[in-house]
């Protein structure tokens, strides 16, 4: 079923004429994650605007194409500056947290339980009494990302989720992605944490100076191409330096695997 | 180091807490010149308070911070900026003239150099990053990432005797972080003493030698980086690893996964193994 659906899409800034995304067409299905990879400016940032409804809504500038969200439940963005993404009205995190299911004119008791199920599942249970403007970079991103679950998106879209945390609390981040996408959320996200993709993603699509240039699993990220481009992960890249043959592996595991078949 | 070499950074025995939250305890460690050494450990185990101290924005409670041969508690941070060259997270919000240029002049000039001075250190920085082609672009209109660049920049043209970064890497692609890479061996080199808090410890194993660990505030480890990162992947000592907030990075795990001799950490070593191994090998076949 599908969630997100861009047809054709160019997008221009304002006061821009070269298009930050060109003729891109891609769609996201409830349950699965689909990377956006690509080089600073190839417009990852932009499309997960375009997918949330904030480009050309409240940043302005032209869109052409269509933009097709089923409407399940609410679209919901992280993004890469989580102390822009505060809400400025709350004096501790748990009210941080329950700041979106509160305007989404829920109940007492349905914010309650969305509020206190988002914050375990962050392990954020300590900050609960903190004021949120004097957490850390990586406490508060895991706060932000809270108060996005705590709306229940139906899809969700994740710009750098992992910028802020440190190696342990990047990895539980990745595994409550995948356990998102388990219960049926569509995801989307743009990431420069090209090592976690083979476990995260169930497709990767890469991304050059706004236009699509390929889609299709993570092995993608194994490919000549990818590896030219400076997206392969750290294995692929090692693989591609002792001259071994392409397709690279991607993971650890799929270079054990080829070195043990060799 | 005897007793008469004065090391670029020493802390000696220092705690310091904010209200009733302890955020140091007892650190005592010493950087010498041309070192290069990542600050690691879990969100909020004390890192960014550490460096705080080396610039002056805080003042140790207990113990002293010398940088060289000033102890900071008499240095203003302005002073101190003589010697150490410091890049916040978040830095890309610290530009505010209106090019690229005058922005990374900034620091030299505040320090009171000469102008043709400062334009050499400008320019070197500039050249350092592969900044040139933005030198009057308003700071601005650059993305992020190369704001990022530009305040660490404006770091380097101070041509400090110690380098203090704070997550130098996070939201820049590999071909910026390379850049990044390439600068701080240049600087070290040259003589300067750099510090890095990073999660990123791909990066780190590419472009730091020395590991400082901080657990909840105490100096939990003071090793080698190779040590440190290949005995988490060696298995055995991953546990240890990870109690840290660690996890081995890619190459490590690779390393040990293969059974590369030497244990590389660094992709391109571990590149040059691997080539090794798996040529002795066909040529065997041969």
């Amino acid at each position: 079923m599908t969630r997100l659906a861009l047809e054709r899409v160019t997008f221009r800034y304002p006061a821009t004429e070269a298009p930050a995304l060109l003729d891109v067409s891609l769609e996201v299905t409830g349950g699965e994650v689909v990377a956006l990879v690509g080089s600073i400016g190839a417009g990852a940032s932009t499309l997960l605007l375009v997918a949330a409804d904030l480009a050309p809504r409240v940043v302005g500038g032209r869109l052409e194409g269509r933009v097709a969200f089923d409407g399940e439940g609410v679209r919901g963005i992280v993004l890469p500056t989580p102390w822009t993404q505060l809400s400025g009205m709350a004096f501790t995190v748990w009210d941080e947290v329950a700041f979106g299911p509160a305007n989404l004119g829920l109940a007492r008791d349905e914010i309650t339980r969305r509020v206190d199920r988002a914050i375990a599942r962050l392990g954020i249970e300590g900050l609960v009494s903190r004021e949120p403007t004097t957490l850390s970079g990586g406490e508060l991103q895991r706060v932000i990302i809270a108060g996005i679950l705590a709306m229940q998106p139906g899809l969700l879209l994740l710009d750098e989720p992992t910028a802020e945390l440190d190696p342990i609390g990047a990895r539980s981040l990745w595994e409550l992605v995948r356990a998102l996408a388990r219960e049926g959320t569509a995801i989307l996200v743009a990431t420069s944490d090209l090592d976690a993709l083979p476990a995260v993603a169930d497709r990767v699509a890469w991304l050059d100076r706004g236009r699509l240039q390929a889609i299709g699993s993570a092995d993608l990220l194994g490919s000549e191409a990818l590896v030219a481009a400076s997206l392969g992960p750290t294995v692929a890249n090692v693989w591609h330096g002792a001259r071994l043959p392409s397709p690279y592996p991607v993971s650890v595991a799929q270079a054990l695997q080829r070195w043990e078949q060799r | 180091m005897g007793a008469t070499v004065t090391s670029t950074l020493r802390f000696d025995r220092v705690s310091f807490s904010y209200g009733a939250v302890q955020a140091l305890s007892d650190v005592s460690f010493a950087l010498d010149s041309g070192e290069r050494v990542a600050l690691l450990g879990r969100n909020g185990a004390g890192k960014s308070t550490l460096l705080r101290l080396v610039t002056g924005l805080a003042r140790p409670r207990v113990g002293t911070v010398w940088v060289g041969d000033w102890d900071t508690r008499d240095a203003t941070p302005d002073r101190l900026a003589r010697r150490v060259g410091s890049v916040f997270q978040h830095a890309d919000q610290q530009l505010f003239a209106r090019t690229l240029e005058d922005d990374v002049a900034f620091g030299p000039r505040a320090i009171g150099l000469a102008p043709a001075e400062v334009a050499s250190r400008v320019a070197r920085a500039l050249a350092a990053l592969e900044l040139g082609e933005h030198v009057r672009e308003h700071p601005y209109d650059l993305p992020p990432a190369l704001r990022k660049l530009a305040a660490l920049a404006g770091a380097l043209a101070l041509e400090p005797a110690l380098l203090v970064l704070d997550e130098p890497t996070a939201g820049l692609d590999r071909a910026l972080r390379e850049r990044v890479n390439r600068a701080l061996l240049e600087r070290s080199a040259a003589g300067a003493a750099v510090l890095v808090i990073t999660h990123d410890l791909t990066f780190a194993a590419e472009s730091l030698d020395r590991a400082l660990v901080l657990d909840r505030g105490r100096l939990a480890r003071d090793s080698s980086l190779p040590g440190l990162l290949g005995e988490g992947a060696g298995g055995g000592g991953g546990g240890a690893l990870e109690a840290l907030g660690l996890l081995p990075p890619p190459v490590a795990s690779l390393s040990a996964a293969l059974a590369l001799p030497g244990r590389p950490i660094r992709a391109a070593d571990a590149a040059r193994a691997l080539a090794r191994v798996a040529g002795g090998e066909s040529r065997h076949l041969d």
